[in-house]
C-alpha cells in the first residue's frame, strides 16, 4: 500500500515536473508558440474540442477501433499461436510464412488495406488486427512451444488424455507468455490505429491530428498527442493487473 | 468399470504377499545417439527382477546410468535392446500404473495442491465427492491437512515435495518411480520425507525404485540397493539390506555401517571417478 502511494507521488512529481519546464519554457519567449503552444493554450484547445463534441466522439471511435482490431486479432493470434506450436502440421505450414509477415511494418499495409477494405471501418480492423495478431501469435507460439517437458510427462504419467494435457498444462504454461503478448499486442493496437486513421479516415485521434496538420494547429496537435499517451498508460495498467490476476502464480 | 479397478489396486495393496507391480529386465540397453554421429551407451545390457511391493534403491554417481534405467521403466526413454515387462507386459511407453515422483517436483504451479491431487484422479469416473474425499485422505497422510487451498508457490521445497508424493500415490499405482526426489531438501526435512515415504510404502505396498547419489539414504530406504558404475552405466553389485526398520541415521547398527564402507569403498574404487 505504501509502495503504491509512493508510485504514485512519483507520478505526480514526475508530470507536474514536466509540465513547470514546459510553462517555463514557453514564458520565456524563446520559442514561437505556434509552433510549440504553452499548456494554457493546450488547454484552451482540449475544452474547444470538448464543447465541439469531437474530443468525446474521436475518443469513443478510436477506442472501438482498437477494441474490435485488438479482439480479432488476439483472438486469433491466440488460437493460431497454440495451434503453430502443438500441432506439427500447422508449426510446417504456418510459421516460417508467419515469420517472414513479422518485419513487415503496419503503416506498410494501410494502402494496401484501403484497396482492399475501402476507407470505411474495415481497413481500420484489418490494419490493426493484423498488427496485434503477429505479436500475439509469436509470443503464445514460443510460450507454447518452450513448456517444461517435466509437465508434460508429469501430465502424461499421471494418465491424463492429450484433450487435458492441452488446456490444463499446455495453455496454463504457456499464460505468462500469452499475457505479455496481450499487453504487446495493446500497445500495438493504438500505433497501427494511428498509423490507419492518419491516411483515409474522417473521424478518430489520428484522423484530428492530421486535421489540425493542414492549419496548423500545434495546440490541438498536443490535445491528440496527449490523448494517445494517457490513453495508452491505463490501458497498459489496466493489462498489468488483468495478467497479475490472471497468472497469479507467477509473482508467488 | 475404472472405478472398479481403482478399487481393486488399493485391495490388492492391502493384501501381504500381492503380485502386483513386479518388474523383469532382461538385458535391456539403452544407447543415445550423440551429435556428431556417436552413439552413447547409457545402460549396458542390464538384467534384474524387482519382486512385488519391494524397495529397491539404485546409488552411484553421475552417468551411472541410474535415472535412464528408472526412465525406461516409467517408458519415458525406448529401450534399445532386450525387454522390460511389468506384471508380464512389456512397458512400451508411459503408463499410468506407475507413478513418478521428479526431483524438481513438477507440479503445476497454476493447481492448488488440491488441484494437483484431483489432476491424478480425473482420469476415474468415480463422483466427485469421492475424487474429492480421496485427495483430503491423500494430503492429510502426508501431513499437509489444511493446506489443500495453498498454491506451490507458497508451500516450502519439503512440502511440495509431499504434494507431489500425494498427487503419485493417491492412485495407487503398481509402481513407484522415484528419481532423487529429496535431493534438493536439507538433511531434517529429508528424515521427515523418509518417515512420510515408507509409512506410504508400508500402507500401499507399491513397488518402488528410488534413485539416489547418496548411500545412507539408499541403505536407511530400501529392501535391496543396486549400486552402479559409469561408463557404460551398468549394476556392478547389488546389496540386501536386512535390517529392520525404522532404521534410524544417529542410530546405526553394525551392519549399517559395513553396508555402508562397503558401498563407499565401492564408489571410491578407480575408473568410478567424476563426482
Amino acid at each position: 500500500m505504501e509502495t503504491q502511494l509512493k508510485k504514485y507521488g512519483q507520478l505526480v512529481i514526475s508530470l507536474s515536473g514536466v509540465v513547470a519546464v514546459w510553462w517555463l519554457v514557453s514564458a520565456t519567449g524563446l520559442v514561437n508558440p505556434n509552433l510549440f503552444p504553452a499548456p494554457p493554450q493546450v488547454l484552451t484547445a482540449a475544452v474547444e474540442l470538448y464543447q465541439d463534441g469531437v474530443l468525446v466522439s474521436d475518443l469513443k471511435i478510436s477506442l472501438t477501433r482498437a477494441a474490435v482490431g485488438f479482439t480479432i486479432g488476439a483472438s486469433l493470434g491466440v488460437l493460431v499461436g497454440l495451434l503453430t506450436a502443438r500441432v506439427f502440421a500447422f508449426k510446417v505450414a504456418l510459421e516460417p510464412f508467419l515469420t517472414l509477415l513479422r518485419p513487415i511494418p503496419a503503416i506498410a499495409l494501410v494502402p494496401i488495406a484501403i484497396v482492399w477494405f475501402g476507407i470505411g471501418e474495415g481497413s481500420k480492423y484489418f490494419v490493426i488486427a493484423y498488427t496485434v495478431f503477429l505479436a500475439v501469435w509469436l509470443n503464445t507460439h514460443a510460450g507454447a512451444s518452450g513448456v517444461a517437458g517435466t509437465y508434460i510427462r508429469a501430465a502424461r504419467s499421471l494418465g491424463a488424455s492429450r484433450f487435458r494435457e492441452f488446456f490444463e498444462v499446455v495453455v496454463p504454461a504457456a499464460a505468462p507468455h500469452i499475457v505479455v503478448g496481450l499487453r504487446l499486442g495493446a500497445a500495438l493496437a493504438f500505433l497501427s490505429l494511428v498509423a490507419a486513421e492518419l491516411s483515409g479516415a474522417s473521424s478518430g485521434i489520428g484522423f484530428r491530428l492530421q486535421d489540425a496538420r493542414q492549419f496548423i494547429q500545434t495546440d490541438r496537435m498536443f490535445v491528440g498527442l496527449i490523448q494517445l499517451g494517457i490513453l495508452g498508460a491505463l490501458l497498459d495498467a489496466v493489462f498489468v493487473i488483468i495478467g497479475r490476476r490472471l497468472v497469479h502464480w507467477e509473482s508467488a | 468399470m475404472m472405478s472398479a479397478v481403482l478399487k481393486l489396486h488399493e485391495e490388492t495393496h492391502t493384501m501381504p504377499g500381492t503380485d502386483v507391480g513386479r518388474i523383469d529386465i532382461e538385458n535391456a540397453s539403452v544407447v543415445f545417439n550423440a551429435p556428431g554421429g556417436r552413439k552413447i551407451e547409457a545402460l549396458a545390457p542390464t538384467s534384474l527382477v524387482i519382486e512385488p511391493g519391494s524397495f529397491i534403491s539404485l546409488i552411484g554417481p553421475s552417468g551411472c546410468g541410474k535415472s535412464t534405467l528408472l526412465n525406461a521403466v516409467g517408458g519415458f526413454v525406448p529401450i534399445t535392446s532386450g525387454t522390460i515387462r511389468l506384471d508380464g507386459e512389456p512397458v512400451t511407453g508411459i503408463n499410468p500404473d506407475v507413478g513418478v515422483v521428479f526431483q524438481q517436483y513438477a507440479l503445476f504451479p497454476w493447481f492448488t495442491a488440491l488441484g494437483n491431487v484431483l489432476f491424478a484422479l480425473k482420469r476415474f469416473p468415480i463422483s466427485k465427492e469421492e475424487r474429492r474425499d480421496r485427495a483430503y485422505q491423500a494430503l492429510k497422510e502426508v501431513g499437509l491437512e489444511g493446506r489443500e487451498n495453498t498454491f506451490p508457490g507458497q508451500l516450502s521445497g519439503g512440502m511440495r515435495q509431499r504434494v507431489a508424493l500425494a498427487r503419485t500415490f493417491v492412485t495407487s499405482p503398481k509402481v513407484l518411480l522415484m528419481d532423487e526426489p529429496f535431493g534438493a531438501l536439507d538433511a531434517q526435512t529429508r528424515v521427515v520425507m523418509h518417515e512420510i515415504l515408507l509409512r506410504i510404502w508400508e500402507a500401499r505396498k507399491s513397488t518402488v525404485i528410488f534413485v539416489t547419489h547418496d548411500v545412507d539414504e539408499a541403505l536407511i530406504l530400501s529392501d535391496k540397493a543396486h549400486i552402479m558404475s559409469a561408463g557404460p552405466g551398468r549394476i556392478i553389485e547389488t546389496m540386501d539390506i536386512t535390517d529392520a526398520r525404522p532404521r534410524l541415521a544417529h542410530q546405526m547398527t553394525e551392519n549399517f555401517l559395513v553396508n555402508r564402507n562397503h558401498i563407499i569403498g565401492l564408489l571410491r574404487q578407480p575408473g568410478m571417478g567424476d563426482h
